[in-house]
């Protein structure tokens, strides 16, 4: 269903929206968090999985505790090849209320409101990427799979303090041995071109 | 990219990896992608809201490359603009845009733009200044200047050039709105012939007869979108019927290529022909005003085909012709309308449509287009500038010290003026002579509009932050006003976004909309407001000023060649010459890229000794210049001519020392017009040498059948080539032996089984592509597209002269004809792009499956595969594919041009052979969409980017296995042939034979 949107622009101009239509129900899919976790108390973060970010983000704790929906910050994965990474105003859109329980998060969320008030965007480490010479559209993956699509590549990172590569996603093996067994295209020009 | 130095310490399949890893597009295309990299995700601040990224964003504007005035789309990625295409609700172009237009990302992204303001040193050099430092200087040097203050401009017309008339008029200043090729001797013969001083439009699409007296409509003149759009209509086949367009000039352009008969009258004759032509139609016919046979009769078809050098009969022949086929239409203008004699010329071509009856038919007066000032106005200023009357010069959207011909002394007057001041984005010619630079925004960064004709008001806004630090012209003016103060103080709107708007709130109100919020946003995503054209004004011929008149003209120099100059089909007057993508993509009547270049005809050829790229010495009173030789089949034999738009001092690092100016050859104007027809020339061979940049293959046929033809009353009847040929005599059906058909038979069930595994199971859509070549005028608007979407690097000179140009879609040019003196030549167009043949020869060759035919009928090139082996190149018969032999990626898009590529495609490195994909990028993103959506993809959703931009429509995309498609049909047409269908590749493109008019009716 497409929709011909005019939605003001950061520039100040007007933007003729065709390429993209209503999420519909996709847009709803949750992320697999069956039961709300209690996310664990971190004591050395040198001992955790997965590059060191600026920002220590806990994604146990939003998506997991929390029972937050992936799409509420990847916005964009149900419509668009991109997933989104969110803006700073959606982290401030619950940040500037909620400071923080203990000292570590309220450390951490310091940060984040720091970072805001100097507009100076957190640079984060990339943790998954695939080639430039690959295309892959998260939109198509997350309509054909639905609920459990995050996870088939990016892990249980609900239960993750900090994001580690579960799978080797930028190697075409993982993708093909997926293909394969859903039987689904392993036509080259699907995702190279 | 794969770097040497970590290349030669990995083991081969590593090594094939990271070679393979060509980057994708973007901001980071050029970075490098090796994988222990640390990447950054660098999330947005504040989310703009109308950008997801990964999707494109699409805002309406309005192209400001020349004064025409036509609609665009402009799709954005992330941000910054990535492709140009036309607007198709815009009444001027609908649609589609040509390569000068596609070209504007080039100019917005140009490494030579003026990165902020500037002011000159006592020592010469430009100092970068701070904007109110800058707006001091001009503020204070305008009180001082008084009302000796001069404005320089360009033609378009809209908020900001009233406001810039009032400016100046606020000031006791002059302005001068300039363009290169003016139009004021057409104005000139309107006024006198129909008393009236408008520019009329021309239906061409309801013409059944054409005859243009040197008027290149279809690429340089006019509203050439709008005039291709009308001439495909009228002579592309449509409803059977082809009108007959005759081309009149020394020369042949664009336009004259695709004549059905090209009249080779002699330099500046057109006045003769024209008027003989009407004497012919009132003689014969009659019931004209009484007087106007009278004014006629002196120019008998004898004259003219003393004048003209076509014969008597043939120019009856064209009267009759002309009468019969209602309406007709007759054009001139140009630069075959810019000599002593124009106004003449214009006024004979009024009075030929008058008597033919095709005013308020296919002469439709009452469109209110823009027009410049004549070249009186700009000379005048000079002779004020001589006389020191001038204080204060202000140049904007104009390069005059380019565009005048050395022999006006335009640039010796401008430097006299005590303080001269330019708004240029760019260092050209102009802004190198000022004092104080001022570079405005691009029109992609800014608020603006232009009202291109009455009823249509075409806006423009900011599609991205600027670029660098510039301003809005208008802003420019109104803080200027705000510091001189005086009589500049009532310019005080808060800001030139502020003011425009409440110019449209003004106009809301002439248009009676109540609701101006709904009227702005409605104008903005449309792209302005369109309403109905008025109705064609009524003129009647001024009998008493009409007065039929030729005078031979009269040239100066010596030599034994009238010299002819033109403007560049892709450099335009100049403006073009700092983008590589119009240096590059060839001139397509040449298609030579990168050079100047003089045309001799074959048999001036003959006599001269001379040769392809052979050096010649062009010298008169005013100047000499140096070119290589292009021996062109479409000129007079005492008639050589070069191209505007090269021999740049100035204007940036594309296009300085590039070429020579021709306009150093002509003579200094006596009257109204810069005379490109004004001096005969002296021809000195130097018996030097150079390659001609030129990616033109064999110039002829050679009976390969490439660019099939096909006679009218063939078509009429739907025979096919092969048919007309037989019904001609010229060939038989040619009956395959039983062992041949067995062959293809058993072939075809081959395939037929190895279509049933796999991927390649059921029922996949099969891309196909149908090219009529009835339509086709081979503008290149398609090959700048390509060029634009997918991110096709342009070489350099150096490259194209070894015959490495990237061109995936590339226009061939066949001569037909004119190989014995006499013989009429003419020529063909042939859109060539990788055929993704059914039965590839490129594919069993490519030891690592790089190029391979996938399940939806595409002939795939897999990059990260390609080891570079070129076998596939050598084995296609096309010749479409193109081999990176050097790291383009690395040097085709300096800095900031990178922001241009598409970052749907990726970026080839080097060692990789590339070609057409059918643009797989948006076939893929349809079928992204059309999968969230539950549905199958529908006929004419998305394109090609060559069809999309095709002025004539005549590339149609889709997938041929749904019978209702347009392209399904086409296929099926009894005109189309596959290009070497003998070699039983199996094409996937069908062409549409063109359909030729018998040579004498």
């Amino acid at each position: 269903m497409r929709t011909l949107a005019i939605v003001l622009g950061g520039a100040g101009g007007l933007a003729i929206l065709l390429a993209f239509g209503d999420p519909g129900p996709e847009a709803q899919q949750t992320a697999a968090v069956p039961d709300s976790i209690a996310a664990p108390v971190i004591s050395d973060t040198g001992a955790l999985q997965g590059p060191r970010q600026p920002l220590f983000f806990r994604h146990d704790i939003h998506a997991g505790q929390f029972k937050i929906q992936c799409q509420y910050c990847h916005y964009s994965v149900a419509v668009s090849p991109e997933p989104g990474i969110p803006s700073m105003q959606t982290c401030m859109g619950c940040h500037l209320v909620i400071a923080g329980s203990d000292s570590a998060s309220r450390t951490e969320i310091r940060k984040l409101r720091q970072a805001w008030t100097e507009k100076k965007p957190i640079e984060w480490v990339r943790v998954h990427f695939v080639p430039r010479h690959a295309h892959f559209p998260h939109q198509r993956h997350v309509k054909a799979m639905g609920p459990n699509a995050c996870a088939t590549c990016h892990g249980d990172v609900a239960r993750m303090p900090q994001v580690f590569k579960v799978n080797n996603v930028t190697n075409m093996g993982f993708c093909i041995t997926c293909h394969v067994e859903r039987n689904v295209s392993r036509d080259c020009s699907v995702c190279h071109y | 990219m794969a770097d040497e130095t970590t290349a030669s310490t990995l083991d081969r399949r590593k090594f094939l990896t990271v070679l393979g890893a060509t980057t994708g597009g973007g901001a980071l295309a050029l970075s490098g992608c090796s994988t222990g990299k640390v990447e950054k995700l660098v999330p947005y601040l504040v989310q703009s809201e109308d950008q997801i990224p990964g999707l494109a964003t699409w805002y309406a504007s309005t192209c400001t490359e020349c004064s025409t005035g036509c609609g665009v789309h402009v799709r954005t990625r992330e941000g910054r603009p990535v492709k140009l295409e036309g607007n198709p609700e815009h009444p001027v172009n609908r649609g589609k845009l040509c390569s000068r237009g596609q070209a504007a990302l080039q100019g917005l992204y140009n490494p030579g733009r003026v990165k902020g303001p500037m002011a000159r040193n006592p020592d010469g050099s430009f100092q970068a200044i701070t904007w109110d430092d800058a707006i001091a200087r001009l503020a204070a040097k305008l009180g001082e200047a008084g009302s000796r203050v001069a404005v320089i401009s360009g033609a378009g017309r809209g908020t900001f050039s009233d406001l810039l008339g009032d400016w100046t008029a606020a000031l006791g200043g002059r302005l001068v709105r300039h363009e290169t090729f003016d139009r004021e001797p057409e104005r000139a013969a309107n006024r006198q012939v129909f008393g009236s001083d408008q520019l009329p439009l021309y239906d061409l699409g309801k013409a059944r007869y054409i005859v243009s007296f040197g008027a290149d409509f279809l690429d340089t003149w006019g509203a050439p979108l709008e005039q291709a759009r009308g001439f495909a209509a009228a002579h592309g086949f449509e409803g059977g019927q082809v009108a007959k367009l005759v081309y009149a000039a020394p020369r042949m352009d664009l336009t004259g290529l695709n004549a059905d008969q090209w009249l080779p009258i002699k330099p500046g004759s057109e006045a003769a022909l024209a008027l003989a032509m009407a004497q012919v139609l009132v003689s014969e016919r009659g019931g004209q005003p009484a007087g106007l046979a009278g004014a006629l009769a002196a120019y008998t078809p004898a004259l003219a085909a003393e004048e003209t050098g076509v014969p008597a009969a043939t120019i009856e022949r064209l009267a009759r012709e002309f009468a019969a086929a209602r309406p007709s239409l007759a054009l001139a203008g140009g630069v075959a309308a810019q000599h002593a004699g124009a106004t003449e010329v214009c006024a004979a071509v009024n009075i030929l449509n008058f008597v033919a009856g095709n005013i308020g038919e296919t002469v439709r007066f009452g469109a209110e287009l823009p027009a410049a000032d004549g070249h009186a106005a700009l000379a005048g200023l000079a002779r004020s500038m001589n006389a020191g009357e001038v204080g204060v010069v202000l140049v904007h959207d104009a390069n005059p010290v380019y565009t005048q011909p050395r022999a006006t002394g335009f640039a010796d007057a401008f430097r006299k003026v005590g303080y001269k001041v330019s708004t240029s984005l760019y260092l050209d010619e102009t802004a190198a002579l000022c004092d104080l630079l001022l570079p405005q925004h691009h029109a992609l960064e800014r608020w603006d509009d232009l009202r291109p004709r009455a009823g249509v008001y075409s806006l423009m806004q900011p599609v991205l932050e600027p670029v660098f630090d510039t301003l809005p012209a208008g802003d420019i003016l109104l803080r200027v006003s705000q510091k001189a103060g005086g009589a500049l103080a009532r310019f005080n709107a808060p800001s030139y976004e502020a003011h425009l708007k409440s110019r449209w709130q003004a106009l809301a109100g002439e248009l009676g909309e109540s609701d101006f919020a709904a009227f702005w946003h409605g104008a903005l995503q449309r792209g302005g407001v369109y309403r109905e054209p008025p109705a064609a004004g009524a003129v009647s011929l001024a009998l008493e000023n009409a007065q039929a008149s030729y005078t031979r003209p009269a040239l100066g120099g010596e030599g034994e060649f009238t010299f002819l100059t033109y403007p560049h089909p892709m450099l335009y007057d100049g403006r073009g010459a700092n983008k590589p993508w119009l240096l590059e993509i060839a001139d397509p009547v040449t298609k030579i890229s990168w050079h100047s270049w003089v045309e001799v005809g074959p048999g001036a050829a003959r006599r001269l000794d001379v040769r392809d790229g052979e050096i010649l010495e062009l010298s008169t009173p005013q100047g000499t210049v140096e070119a290589p030789v292009f021996v062109y089949p479409g000129i007079r034999d005492d008639v050589v001519a070069m191209p505007l738009g090269l021999g740049h001092t100035a204007y940036g690092a594309f296009a300085e020392g590039r070429g020579v100016n021709p306009l150093d050859l002509l003579a200094a104007p006596s009257g109204e017009y810069v005379p490109y027809l004004s001096t005969r020339v002296a021809v000195r061979k130097t018996g030097r040498y150079r390659k001609l940049a030129s990616v033109a293959g064999v110039a002829r046929q050679l009976g390969r059948g490439i660019a099939e033809s096909i006679p009218l009353a063939a078509a009429q009847k739907g025979l096919t080539v092969e048919q007309a040929y037989i019904e001609a005599g010229l060939g038989h059906h040619e009956v395959n032996t039983e062992r041949e058909l067995e062959a293809v038979h058993g072939w075809a069930e081959e395939q037929h089984e190895a279509t049933q595994y796999g991927n390649y199971e059921g029922e996949n859509p099969q891309w196909a592509m149908a090219i009529d070549l009835a339509k086709c005028t081979g503008c290149n608007a398609c090959v700048t597209a390509c060029y634009a979407e997918n991110n096709i690097p342009t070489v350099g000179e150096e490259q194209v002269l070894k015959g490495r140009e990237m061109t995936w879609l590339r226009i061939e040019r066949y001569w037909e004809g004119g190989e014995e003196p006499g013989e009429p030549v003419s020529a063909r167009f042939v859109p060539m792009l990788c055929q993704h043949c059914a039965n590839a020869p490129c594919e069993p060759v490519c030891p690592v499956y790089a190029a391979y035919h996938t399940p939806d009928g595409l002939n795939g090139q897999v990059y990260n595969r390609c080891v570079g082996t070129r076998y596939c190149a050598n084995n296609c018969p096309y010749k479409v594919r193109y081999f990176n032999w050097y790291k383009y990626n690395e040097r085709a898009w300096p800095a900031p041009l990178h922001l241009q590529l598409n970052p749907d495609v990726t970026v080839r490195a080097r060692g990789v052979m590339e070609k057409c994909t059918f643009c797989i990028q948006r076939i893929r993103g349809a079928q992204n969409q059309a999968r969230l959506e539950d549905r199958p993809i529908r006929d004419g959703e998305f394109t090609t980017a060559c069809a999309q931009a095709c002025p004539s429509d005549c590339i149609v995309f889709g997938n041929v296995r749904d019978p209702s498609s347009r392209v399904a049909r086409l296929a099926q047409n009894p005109r189309g042939y596959r290009v070497l269908e003998d070699l039983n590749v199996r094409p996937a493109i069908t062409y549409l034979a063109k359909v030729l008019l018998p040579a004498e009716a």
